[in-house]
């Protein structure tokens, strides 16, 4: 197997047809690596199959033909449990509309995962809360989600998906339920952990969210559009 | 395992009503369950505290007539039972027969003292009939073997004659009274529910009557008996025995009759086992509505928590995670609310003993130890059939529902 060193997530000709009366064949070969420590987005219009790339990505969904490798392990016909354990160990999910658990607080939602990992209450909780004071959010740590601005509580999310020190953070319009003010600031912070090495993706359809990442992976009709002829778009965006 | 618990009473608490909706129809089914259990339990106490195996080891035999022609006897002959029979009875059956005592009736006859008189039946006992009888004393003693052999003119009267004879009932043992022109000296008093006869000794009895050697009936005890065929089997010999003494044939039911108490006893056992099987059943088809609503809810709990099942998915929870969240907090549930209806019940069953303490066929309707660790098991057991279904579809929730918008 020729991997480089570096590439943390690689997908090579992935396709999926989701069947039905008319099967429609969304991702037409995909083919993508991203390398550890990047910050990368991935923008499309809806229809393009940017959603079930980022399902793909996240193991929440199969592919029918390709191969997908993720922190060097071939993701591919998995069982259930083995999936959800990848999922855990693996990935940070950052949801648009948080995906908090309304009725538990800020720490008890940042410690879930390891809840899954059956880490002790008292050294899961030890941990979300580092991660909270991380984000700036220590003096929160025991508010009930509908008790946070919508900025605090992608923070909370962003702490859940850190917890696990995974290889990668995937971000699903994370900005999409902000105002552009609290979009910046939860830009800063993607950029401040990737500055600390982590490898986030960032799918999205806003440019200036785009604009912010190392490299945007546009996506069109189940393809990637190569890079040279995104330069010849740009100007349509 | 805490943590689990943690968890569950988290989700128990955000739905404060639908909780409490759902644990009333168990608590209602294990109330049920309990009060019937308990009621049960009171017809067979009430059973068990008149009947013991211990007194159920007798058959008493009466005269009859005979309704088969048998050795040149015609049929619709009276069988006097005698006193020889009871030595010949024991004699010819002493593997099961450990004693036999016998009733000698005299005629209603007078007892009287200077200050009142009553008017009773007379029996002649032996001393095995305090046991027998279940009489108890409150004060002197019962007729004894020697009152027996010497014949002696010693009497044993209800507390109620004692009062009306003595007017107070204590005084009574060791006065005199008058009866069939003799005196006697009053040994004893005893206390019964209904049984108020007057006793005499057997011999002494025997000898009023001028040694006619009838008795009214006898009474068989019998030992070695373990099962109901052990039981039918004394039974006919005892009749064989006296068929050959009064010359009826042996299958003729009717020239003596015989009550064998152990027989009865057992069936009355497996009437009153039959009963409590009823009684598990009716309750726990009347729990398993209580149950079907557990399971109802929890269907619609599933159905609710999809998004955040499928947010706990995505961030690594395995279906079996899910499973046993489920199960375990239909368990919960269960378990929960089953025992407030079993502290109901026990209050229910508390206040009926109370109030049916002097009810002769109810005693102490309440359930024990035993049932409550029963009614646990069976209320987990049910907790876990209820949630496994839902549970079983709550891990049919796919990760994916976590990126749909609510």
């Amino acid at each position: 197997m020729q991997q480089s060193e570096e590439a943390i997530l690689r997908l090579t000709d992935i396709n999926k047809t989701y069947g039905g009366a008319v099967p429609l064949h969304v991702l037409k070969g995909i083919n993508l690596e991203i390398r550890r420590g990047e910050l990368v987005s991935i923008m499309g219009a809806s229809g393009s199959g940017k959603s079930t790339l980022l399902n793909i990505l996240g193991i929440l969904d199969s592919y029918d033909s390709g191969e997908y490798y993720l922190n060097g392990v071939l993701v591919k016909d998995l069982t259930e449990n083995r999936a959800a354990e990848l999922r855990n160990r693996l990935i940070g999910f950052v949801f648009q509309s948080f995906n908090l658990i309304s009725y538990k607080n800020a720490v008890e939602n940042v410690a879930l995962p390891l809840f899954y990992q059956g880490i002790s209450r008292r050294k899961r909780n030890k941990l979300a809360m580092e991660q909270l004071e991380r984000m700036g959010l220590g003096d929160r740590a025991h508010h009930l989600p509908g008790e946070m601005s919508g900025g605090q509580k992608q923070r909370v999310a962003i702490a859940r998906a850190l917890i696990t020190n995974p290889a990668i953070i995937l971000a699903d319009e994370p900005t999409g339920a902000l105002d552009s003010k609290t979009s910046r600031d939860v830009m800063a912070t993607f950029r401040s952990l990737n500055d600390e090495g982590m490898t986030i993706l960032i799918v999205t359809h806003d440019p200036g969210v785009g604009a912010q990442t190392d490299r945007i992976i546009r996506i069109s009709d189940g393809l990637i559009v190569p890079d040279y002829e995104m330069k010849t778009q740009s100007g349509d965006v | 395992m805490f943590d689990l618990f943690r968890e569950i009473f988290q989700t128990l608490s955000n739905n404060k009503m639908r909780t409490a909706l759902t644990g009333l129809a168990v608590a209602w089914g294990i109330f049920m369950l309990i009060v019937l259990l308990g009621m049960s339990r009171g017809v067979y106490n009430g059973f068990a505290s008149r009947m013991t195996i211990d007194n159920a080891r007798s058959i008493s035999v009466y005269g009859g007539f005979t309704t088969k022609a048998h050795k040149g006897y015609s049929d619709g002959r009276s069988i006097q039972l005698d006193r020889g029979d009871l030595g010949v009875i024991e004699s010819e059956n002493r593997y099961h027969v450990e004693q036999v005592i016998a009733v000698k009736t005299l005629d209603t006859a007078r007892v009287s003292t200077p200050r009142d008189y009553i008017s009773d039946k007379i029996y002649g006992h032996f001393p095995a009939e305090l046991e027998r009888a279940r009489l108890k004393m409150i004060s002197g003693r019962f007729l004894n073997d020697r009152d027996l052999d010497q014949k002696r003119k010693v009497i044993v009267i209800h507390e109620q004659n004692a009062r009306t004879l003595f007017g107070d009932g204590t005084e009574a043992v060791g006065q005199s009274v008058s009866l069939l022109g003799l005196s006697w000296r009053v040994v004893g008093v005893y206390a019964h529910d209904w049984e108020k006869a007057t006793y005499i000794p057997f011999t002494t009895a025997m000898f009023l009557s001028g040694n006619d050697n009838k008795i009214s009936d006898m009474t068989v005890r019998i030992k070695n008996v373990k099962d109901e065929a052990d039981g039918e089997s004394v039974e006919k010999d005892i009749r064989s025995t006296l068929s050959r003494a009064h010359d009826f044939a042996p299958d003729d039911k009717s020239a003596v009759h015989i009550w064998n108490r152990f027989t009865s006893y057992l069936t009355q056992m497996t009437a009153m086992n039959i009963l409590d099987y009823a009684v598990w059943v009716i309750g726990i088809f009347t729990l398993l509505s209580g149950i079907v609503g557990v399971s109802n809810i929890m269907f619609v709990s599933v159905r609710e928590r999809v998004h955040e099942l499928g947010v706990r998915r995505a961030i690594g929870a395995k279906p079996r995670s899910i499973l046993i969240q489920i199960v375990t907090e239909s368990v919960v549930i269960t378990t929960l609310f089953g025992y407030v209806g079993v502290s109901l019940g026990m209050i229910v069953t508390g206040g009926i003993a109370y109030l049916t303490k002097d009810a002769p066929f109810l005693e102490d309707p309440t359930v024990d130890l035993s049932i409550a660790v029963k009614v646990t098991v069976v209320l987990i057991l049910a907790g876990a059939l209820a949630g496994l279904f839902p549970a079983i579809k709550a891990t049919k929730v796919r990760p994916v529902e976590a990126l749909r918008d609510e």
